[in-house]
């Protein structure tokens, strides 16, 4: 066993990373050692990037202990340029007992490789910030090329010639010659504005107001770029590091600001564990992470009522109070087997497709008002074998059939078996009998399979009648 | 041509109608069912803009008084109203999820259906009240199985409060529940009755036994039966004695005849 890592204090006594477990007790008896948890680090970083996600929404982890951000066009929140939100930074992750190192460049490498080997300037870089193998370092210390620097005045050719073009590459993008985008863990939103506050404020009201003048701000936003948003996100960043997300989707594009906090108020409301405010919130954003194209519309002249934007709007309420999955539209599926042919979803999706048969004039309903997910196994008693019921038995009660219409035959959807063009293979067919007991009930009762295709085919009762 | 006259002609249709912005419906809109002899004591139909309490009969007939009030939803004459259909986890265990063909040949389209499904009574009786405030349903039913203490005169109250106001019919199905005091305009029992079979002792059109246990005009309560006809979407009356069905001997080929039996 090994040390993965060392706090200061053991770095101070001679310990070092990759030192055996016995050495270092040997050294220092009374050493305090914890298992590695790489996922636990990872969390870890995760959250602190999270956090720094008050600086810039470009932000990338960077395995094991660093964090990458872009903070280009950020700076001015914080002050006139950079150094007061480095100083912010540092301040901050000092307080939450963090060591850290920070450096700034203008291409994630060099910036990267300034913090990693604490150099103020490029050139001073060692040749090992090329993130070569080590053959390539010692070849390249032998030369007597020791730091980028070196390197830097050098022709490239030869390089590229002796170690491969990767180093010529890594040394540009190290020289900040090259610029390679860093790729945000979050992908970054359309649209996005922050307030920042000199003190944490902590009452949910003010967190409300603040939200929907940044609504304001956003709807002003949408309108110029001819827009309407489907996602919203609140961020509130709390003072020490942790950050609380409020995620509204919505059926359609819109820019309402005051639908839009009422969506949140539902949101603040359905929470499962209220927002803590801690010490309070020192900044606060609002995100469209997805907008779509929103024309102007003409409103009426006259007051009439749109029911559709109104059903659109409730169903968006609905939808983020009780869950997208419980607000649903009906679906027409494509096939002859009754639980087939209707499905639910989720009705923020989208309008429901398709027309529906419309009902022949005359006779009754042939499709149950009610169908069971599953359909309920019933005794039956039947005048002959293949013939229709004359009484079953379901949920403890007998009921006598006094009229019934059937059978319907509904075969089994064959093309959907492994070996269905085997008759034997195709699976069980279904009679389907609509009977009405000496009481006016009336049912839906199936037999699966025929006498020839099964042993003893069972009944089930699948629907109800109205 | 000059402005003037541009400016009569765009204002002419709104002043031909006059206080448009006036216009509200008559407070006590009414819906008929359809069935002549229902109507005639009930004095014209149900209350628009009100809420109804349907229970079942026995433990079985739960699915009568939810397709009761589904079809009194239909009676309502918007086609292009929308019906908001809100039940629990529980309601769809015991009595199954409604199946869309079946409802398109009742006669509703289920396309204007939304299905709301609430976890407990508590949402199920908020999202209740703020659909039928929010006016973008024609019809709202809510359908709760077993007795609840939260149905009380208080929630009902607040359901019924919010219809008057916004003149969305609001429907309460109770299934296995026993009556306790509500603020519905009218309450109801119904269970499933026999229909008029079809030629070859097939089940017939869907009927029902109703009977009007409270109304909130005072009319006293009454029982009637009933069968409903999705092609007109109207409720004819049926004899209360199951005798032979006259289509049976007058023949099927017209479908009118064959309903009116």
């Amino acid at each position: 066993m090994r040390l993965a890592a060392c706090d200061t204090a053991a770095l101070g006594l001679g310990l070092t990373p990759g030192t055996a477990l016995a050495d270092a007790r040997a050294r220092v008896p009374d050493l305090a050692v914890f298992d590695h948890d790489p996922k636990a680090d990872i969390e870890l970083l995760g959250w602190l990037a999270d956090g720094c996600e008050r600086y810039t929404p470009a932000c990338v982890l960077d395995p094991p202990q660093g964090l990458l951000l872009d903070i280009t066009g950020c700076t001015h929140l914080f002050g006139e340029d950079e150094v007061e939100l480095v100083k912010d930074l540092k301040a901050r992750l000092r307080r939450n007992g963090f060591t850290c190192r920070l450096a700034l460049g203008a291409a994630p490498d060099s910036a990267r490789a300034k913090a990693k080997y604490a150099k103020a300037f490029i050139s001073d870089l060692p040749v090992e910030a090329l993130d070569g193998n080590y053959k390539v370092h010692q070849a390249l210390r032998r030369a007597g090329l020791k730091s980028i620097g070196d390197l830097a005045v050098r022709p490239r050719t030869p390089l590229a010639a002796r170690f491969g073009k990767t180093a010529v590459v890594k040394l540009a993008r190290l020289l900040e010659e090259e610029d390679p985008r860093i790729t945000p863990r979050r992908s970054l939103p359309a649209i996005h504005i922050t307030q920042n506050f000199a003190e944490p404020i902590s009452r949910t009201n003010d967190v409300l107001a603040t939200i929907e003048a940044l609504a304001r701000v956003a709807a002003m936003q949408l309108r110029e770029r001819g827009q309407g948003g489907r996602r919203f996100e609140v961020s509130l960043f709390r003072s020490d590091g942790h950050v609380a997300r409020l995620c509204v989707d919505t059926g359609g594009p819109t820019r309402d600001a005051s639908l839009l906090m009422r969506l949140i108020r539902e949101r603040i409301d359905a929470l499962a564990d209220p927002l803590d405010p801690g010490f309070g919130y020192d900044l606060i954003r609002l995100a469209v992470p997805l907008a779509e194209t929103l024309k102007n519309v003409q409103v009426g002249l006259e007051e009439k009522v749109d029911t559709y934007a109104e059903a659109a709007a409730l169903i968006d309420r609905l939808s983020v109070r009780l869950g997208p999955d419980r607000v649903r539209h009906f679906h027409a599926g494509n096939s002859h087997i009754p639980e087939r042919a209707a499905y639910e979803y989720a009705a923020q999706a989208g309008a429901s497709p398709g027309e529906w048969p419309k009902s022949e004039s005359g006779g009754p309903a042939l499709r149950p008002f009610r169908l069971f997910e599953t359909p309920q196994r019933v005794e039956v008693i039947a005048s002959v074998p293949d013939g229709p019921p004359r009484q079953f038995r379901w949920r403890r009660q007998l009921h006598y059939v006094v009229s019934h219409e059937g059978p319907e035959r509904i075969s089994a959807e064959w093309w959907r078996r492994k070996a269905g063009y085997d008759p034997s293979q195709s699976g069980p067919t279904r009679d389907y009998y609509r009977v009405e007991d000496s009481e006016g009930r009336r049912f839906w009762l199936f037999r699966l399979g025929l006498y020839e295709e099964l042993e003893s085919p069972c009944w089930y009762l699948h629907g109800l009648f109205a | 041509m000059n402005d003037e006259v541009i400016l009569s002609d765009i204002s002419s249709p709104l002043l031909a109608r006059g206080n448009w912005r006036e216009y509200q419906p008559d407070k006590q809109d009414l819906l008929p069912i359809g069935a002549p002899a229902v109507d005639e004591r009930l004095q014209g139909g149900i209350v628009r803009n009100g809420l109804h309490e349907f229970f079942g009969a026995e433990r079985g007939d739960a699915i009568a008084a939810a397709a009761f009030a589904l079809l009194l939803a239909l009676r309502l004459p918007e086609l292009e109203s929308r019906i908001f259909w809100i039940s629990g986890d529980k309601e769809r265990q015991t009595s199954g999820r409604l199946y869309p063909p079946g409802l398109a040949e009742m006669g509703a389209d289920p396309a204007k259906m939304l299905l709301l499904q609430a976890a407990d009574l508590r949402d199920a009786l908020r999202a209740a009240a703020d659909t039928i405030r929010s006016k973008a349903a024609g019809a709202v039913i809510l359908e709760v199985q077993g007795n609840a203490k939260l149905i009380d005169l208080t929630s009902t109250r607040r359901l019924a409060l919010a219809a008057a106001e916004t003149g969305v019919l609001a429907l309460l199905v109770r299934g296995d529940a026993v009556p306790m005091p509500s603020a519905a305009s009218t309450r109801w029992q119904v269970c499933s009755a026999p229909s008029s079979p079809l030629p070859g002792n097939t089940p017939g059109l869907a009927t029902f036994d109703i009977d009007l246990l409270r109304h909130r005009g005072g009319i006293a309560p009454f029982a009637a039966r009933v069968t409903w006809d999705h092609a007109t979407r109207t409720f004819h009356d049926a004899p209360l004695s199951g005798g032979l069905p006259t289509a049976a001997t007058r023949g099927e080929t017209n479908p009118d005849t064959r309903i009116q039996a």
